[in-house]
């Protein structure tokens, strides 16, 4: 997979066009999300345009927030954490993890840009927030700092992304760039739990642990989506990888890593539910009935404490094959966990009489899966563009020599 | 400035709901979409059980956390003390509903509460959600006080039928529909309870008669446990009594 990388934007716009005729893996990757998500956004509109938000089942005696709000955070949290695990390297100097800085922190936009986008298709009046939030200023809304942090986090990001694909890696500029975007994510995904954990009324998410809870596990998710990918865009074969990148994916300091990340999740929640079930404020019903969802067993043992194994396992941790199935069950289980977090925080009904039932049931409607799909196929495309454009593999010369002898250790 | 709030006389309340259908026609609701609603649950276990009721309007609360909330300032309070949604601004993001420990809020665009699904069958015009055939006049449309026939996606809530009050007389301290002068200014929740049960006066003045009821006849509040001070009061007597819990002795 040789290519030649784009120098121009016109050259990146027939690059794009000519992945269609490619035959590479990225270039599969890139036709059929594209396909997918012509298809699911165009149902999305159909159905916003004929029925309005009244296709979501959402409602205002129940579950006010959705699979959409799930997804927007399950995007936006793998952004972060890809953001975070960017930082090993271009913030903290850990060079061996030189090889997947680019690469992150592509994905770390593409994720962004498909967490916001389903967030703009859930709102209301989506065009009305560009002008009523900033000139707003409510200080005291934890979803207008999110916004602020997330929309800076962006910005830099971007900036950072175009330094890498100039091969700036290390002038000053460079560096501030990537503390001040270390900072604007630990504070941008950090809003983001306190969006849920200010909420006193809400007793699943009370508190200032999930502020903690949704860094952490972001960058295990990022960890899971950097993974997964560096193995997609080399079609599953590390044979196809440079040299560098293919020490650091076969070596075993990523899936250590992975593992301690894996670990520290699953502790979190089992001790989330420990504290869940034996509490008894008004409220916190909504843990009793998670324990009954097959979902929440099917995160905790098969997305999390299998992983969780396989990745401590030594003859496993190595194993590409092994590497890519710990970390799509890791992404599933992340995507299980954003929406019954998020679900179960509203299940008990603020304030109803007796025609409610004690935990109301939530399922998403067609509208809302497509919604997620739109997601998904978003966060694909763009992706397979950038691996066919931007040449994520790059890293500095000089760094790649230190890189690989770190990695042989 | 007046401090708006109400006083709801649990030994009083009949649990007629005709102050669910009053509201329901004074401010142009959906089926189903109470603004006011009684609420009714059963305590204790057959044969001791009893079926209780309580009637709940959004509670304009003294700090307010939908206010708080809210990225916009959509959600906002009145110098005379009332919790409004500026429907110009709201963004339909639901946060505020998602705060609201009193679960008062309402979304427009869901689901049919009820059928057949009345947007459909009188269907709206001007961006208006939908056009009911007793609506209220145009001239009192109102939509950044949150008073009228809300548009496409956005959130509503009770106003203390803000369209009547905010009319009062200034310096008014209680507004009694007994008074043929202040009936038009009363919420017409208020207006309409046939067994007197409801009060609604200014909280910031201590002659007012609510203000007096509350101190003489020890006024509680709902859920006062989570800090949003309701400026909506309720007396309950040897009879009534207010939920201290939202779950309403219910098992998962
Ligand atoms: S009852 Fe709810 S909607 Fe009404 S003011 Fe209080 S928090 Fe806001
Ligand atoms: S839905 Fe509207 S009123 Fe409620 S928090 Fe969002 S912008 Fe504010």
């Amino acid at each position: 997979m040789n290519f030649t990388y784009p120098k121009t934007p016109s050259e990146a716009v027939s690059g794009a066009l000519k992945m269609f005729g490619e035959s590479h893996t990225t270039a599969t990757i890139w036709k059929l999300s594209v396909a997918v998500l012509l298809a699911s956004l165009a149902f999305v509109f159909y159905m916003l345009f004929t029925e309005g938000h009244a296709a979501f089942n959402t409602s205002s005696d129940g579950v006010n927030w959705g699979s959409a709000i799930a997804t927007y955070v399950f995007f936006a949290l793998i952004s972060s954490g890809l953001t975070i695990i960017a930082s090993l390297s271009t913030v903290f100097g850990f060079k061996q993890f030189y090889p997947i800085a680019k690469r992150c922190i592509w994905l770390a936009i593409v994720t962004l840009i498909a967490g916001f986008s389903v967030l703009a298709l859930e709102l209301g009046h989506p065009f009305r927030m560009l002008w009523a939030v900033p000139l707003g200023m409510q200080i005291h809304s934890p979803m207008f700092w999110m916004g602020v942090f997330y929309t800076i986090d962006l910005g830099l990001l971007l900036v950072k992304f175009y330094l890498m694909w100039k091969e700036d890696w290390d002038s000053p500029f460079s560096h501030f760039i990537g503390n001040a975007g270390f900072m604007a994510v630990i504070l941008a995904s950090g809003m983001l739990g306190l969006l849920f954990g200010s909420m006193a009324m809400r007793p699943m998410w009370f508190g200032s642990a999930t502020s903690v809870f949704y860094i952490l596990s972001g960058v295990l998710s990022g960890a899971a989506a950097i993974v997964f990918s560096v193995h997609l865009a080399y079609g599953f074969n590390t044979k196809n990888m440079p040299e560098p990148l293919r020490l650091l994916a076969q070596g075993d300091q990523l899936p250590k890593v992975f593992a301690t990340l894996i670990g520290i999740v699953l502790l979190f929640l089992l001790t989330r539910i420990w504290v869940g079930l034996w509490s008894n404020i008004d409220g916190m019903e909504g843990f009793v009935a998670l324990l009954k969802t097959p979902w929440f067993h099917i995160e905790v043992w098969v997305c999390l404490a299998l992983p969780f194994l396989m990745m401590l396992t030594p003859s496993m941790q190595v194993d590409p094959k092994w590497q890519v199935r710990a970390s799509f069950l890791v992404l599933l289980g992340m995507f299980i966990e954003r929406l019954q977090f998020i679900v179960a925080g509203q299940n008990v009904p603020m304030f109803k009489g007796t025609w409610m039932n004690a935990v109301t049931p939530y399922t998403p409607s067609l509208t809302e899966w497509a919604l997620v799909a739109v997601g998904i196929s978003a966060a694909l495309a763009l992706y397979a563009l950038g691996d066919r454009l931007f040449n994520l593999s790059d890293a500095p010369k000089v760094s790649m020599e230190a890189a690989g002898q770190l990695a042989r250790g | 400035m007046a401090k708006w709030g109400m006083v709801i006389d649990l030994e009083k309340c009949v649990g007629c709901q005709a102050c669910t259908v009053a509201c329901g026609m004074e401010n142009n609701r959906l089926p189903g979409e109470n603004w006011q609603d009684v609420i009714f649950f059963t305590e204790g276990t057959y044969p001791s059980a009893q079926l209780k009721w309580f009637p709940r309007p959004c509670q304009h609360c003294e700090n307010p956390s939908c206010m708080a909330v809210c990225p916009t300032g959509a959600t906002y309070k009145t110098e005379d003390g009332v919790v409004l949604v500026d429907w110009d601004k709201c963004i339909g993001c639901k946060y505020c509903m998602v705060a609201c420990p009193y679960g008062v809020r309402f979304y427009t665009d869901e689901k049919p509460l009820v059928a057949p699904d009345m947007r459909k069958v009188h269907e709206g015009k001007e961006s208006h959600s939908w056009n009911p055939p007793w609506k209220m006049p145009d001239a009192r449309e109102d939509w950044k006080h949150g008073v009228g026939i809300q548009p496409h996606d956005v959130v509503s809530k009770c106003t203390f039928c803000y369209h009547r009050i905010s009319k009062a007389p200034k310096g008014t301290p209680d507004l009694d529909p007994q008074d043929p002068k202040l009936r038009e200014f009363t919420p017409a929740c208020v207006v309409t309870c046939a067994p007197g049960a409801r009060f609604f006066g200014d909280l910031s003045n201590p002659e007012s008669n609510v203000s007096r009821m509350i101190g003489d006849k020890r006024g509680v509040r709902l859920l006062d446990q989570l800090g949003n001070k309701p400026q909506v009061y309720y007396l309950t007597g040897d009879g009534g009594a207010v939920p201290s819990s939202r779950a309403i002795n219910k098992k998962v």
